[in-house]
């Protein structure tokens, strides 16, 4: 009995933290689902938890919202972006990588210290020389200027770099015997095999790219170029602001990290100290 | 074989060549340019005036209430979130970390919040913490409390800021802390059992100490990432009421974008900056040592 009581405690502390964790989500998405009216009408009750009970309402804000905004524009932005952060990442990266694991050149240790001492640098507090700079490259409201400086990351290089040393030298020997130049054999041979590795760095860079707000914010001014983040703040700002379709524009920039989340989870833990540390 | 060496140069900076062009424009180059910038009067629309003028963004910056007030606010918000997220990160886990039917929805549950963006937590507890007909009041009312001014009164408004990040983080930090939790070999525990400890006894002399490289890990990246705290307190409150969620990469942010003093928000970088690499190194020491 007394281990049944100790059970029963034990699932209702689970329950109740796991309502204090989804409580908001559901609530999200059960507002984006009903007219504004009960948005607020329901709130106190457990209806605010469910969506309109009529469902001809469920996608009506959706409809509405797309009317108002052009949240395809937004959603189509908001992909390319990441998709070219993601690709130019990967690529810049592994080459990187590959350099300092499997090349003796000159200089090769000032530089490889250099670069970890940059990890140091705080690149959140550069925001406003790095506006500089981006203004005098003459890149400012261009799509540009929102994936260039996304791209190239120590951290990944670092990661990539360690990756990369554990392919046998031997490998790359005899390719190149074979008479493949070193293009070939990063091409072909050694970044094939790093698959875990460019998916841990994949993942993340898109997360860190589909999350991204200020820099976009700073840097775009034409809102037709505008990432789902920033528009987001945009249509909650523009009057009349309706709640519902608040919550469905929300909804609607989370889906893609859900299912990014569900496809790589075992790759995102392998990211750790890198961008999802929760807070940024 | 010189030549063959000088080829494997050209062959190796060339794979180089993209990051590293990339990091100086962005790293490199901006991190030096704040360091003389801060040393100037530019104003952003006219840089053609710009003129030396030694220390004096730096005098400035520190009889500048509004920066003193963000220092104080982030000194806060670090505090106290470090010990919030981290705790319930662990307490998640330690619950987690048994064999119990349903618990891969609790994992789920918990995690949850994790998957949603800065901008939309942010947003979303906009709404839900609305003083007059916000989701929160409504219940504490219905179950019999005054309602609270979360994001209005500047006595709350960093500590609801702290509940928000910590509630978004804690379900990741949960993930890791369940990873070292499950690295701790089982016989450790059965060893302690014959030798009559209990429950207690097992956490704090074999889970706590076995988990201490992690729980270090979790801190470091947790305290570094605090420093950068922006996306909330901009989203939120502005920064607002009267500056008691302003913070420090804000304020650069405002005085360097909005009133386009490039010169002013320099020198701020280069203090906080040197703050946060700092701390960094400390801790980066601290934890060497340990191990």
């Amino acid at each position: 009995m007394d281990k049944r009581l100790k059970k029963i405690i034990e699932y209702v502390l689970l329950i109740l933290l796991a309502c204090i964790f989804i409580f908001p989500l559901i609530w999200m998405i059960a507002s984006s689902m009903k007219p504004e009216s009960e948005v607020y009408s329901d709130m106190g009750g457990i209806q605010s938890m469910i969506p309109s009970l009529n469902p001809s309402d469920w996608f009506t804000t959706y409809q509405e919202l797309f009317d108002r905004f052009n949240v395809l524009k937004y959603v189509f932005n908001s992909i390319t972006y990441s998709i070219a952060v993601t690709a130019g990442s990967i690529l810049i990266n592994a080459m990187a990588g590959y350099a300092f694991a499997k090349f003796d050149f000159k200089g090769k240790k000032v530089l490889f210290g250099v670069l970890i001492a940059l990890l140091i640098v705080p690149v959140e507090t550069l925001i406003i020389t790095q506006f500089t700079v981006a203004h005098d490259l003459g890149i400012l409201n261009t799509r540009l200027a929102v994936i260039l400086p996304m791209i190239a990351n120590m951290f990944f290089i670092y990661l990539f770099r360690n990756f990369f040393m554990a392919v046998p030298d031997e490998i790359i020997e005899s390719v190149k015997l074979d008479g493949a130049n070193y293009w070939t054999i990063f091409w072909r041979i050694v970044l094939p095999m790093s698959k875990p590795a460019i998916a841990t760095v994949g993942t993340l860079s898109f997360i860190a790219s589909w999350n991204d707000y200020l820099w976009p914010l700073m840097v775009l001014t034409d809102s037709s170029k505008y990432p789902l983040q920033v528009a987001i703040t945009n249509i909650n700002s523009t009057p009349p602001v309706y709640t519902n379709q608040v919550m469905a524009i929300l909804t609607i920039s989370t889906i893609p990290l859900v299912i990014v989340y569900i496809i790589a989870q075992r790759y995102i833990l392998q990211g750790l100290g890198g961008s999802g540390t929760g807070i940024k | 074989m010189k030549s063959i060496n000088a080829k494997h140069n050209i062959v190796a900076y060339s794979f180089l060549l993209p990051a590293l062009v990339l990091l100086g424009l962005f790293l490199l180059i901006p991190a030096i340019m704040a360091i003389y910038y801060s040393f100037t009067d530019y104003y952003l629309l006219t840089p053609q005036d710009r003129t030396f003028v030694g220390f004096e963004n730096f005098i400035e910056i520190f009889s500048d209430p509004t920066f003193l007030r963000s220092l104080q606010n982030i000194a806060i918000f670090v505090l106290c979130v470090i010990p919030v997220q981290v705790g319930a990160a662990l307490g998640l886990a330690l619950l987690i970390n048994k064999q119990r039917r349903g618990n891969m929805f609790f994992k789920v549950a918990y995690f949850a919040p994790v998957v949603l963006s800065l901008v939309v937590i942010s947003v979303l507890w906009l709404y839900l913490l609305n003083p007059s007909e916000g989701l929160i009041n409504e219940v504490l009312m219905q179950i019999g409390f005054d309602p609270q001014p979360f994001l209005t009164s500047p006595d709350q408004a960093i500590y609801t800021i702290v509940f928000v990040s910590a509630w978004q983080g804690a379900g990741y930090q949960m993930l890791i802390f369940l990873a070292g939790l499950q690295n701790i070999p089982s016989d450790v525990y059965e060893a302690s059992k014959i030798d009559g400890a209990n429950k207690w006894q097992n956490f704090i002399h074999i889970t706590l100490p076995l988990l201490k490289p992690t729980t270090i890990l979790i801190m470091i990246t947790t305290l570094i990432a605090s420093f950068k705290l922006i996306i909330q307190p901009m989203v939120m409150t502005q920064g607002g009421p009267m500056n008691s969620t302003m913070t420090p990469v804000y304020y650069i942010y405002q005085s360097g974008f909005s009133d386009r003093l490039i010169g002013y928000a320099s020198a701020m970088t280069v203090v906080f900056g040197l703050l946060i690499g700092l701390v960094t190194l400390i801790q980066s020491k601290v934890s060497k040592e340990d191990e």
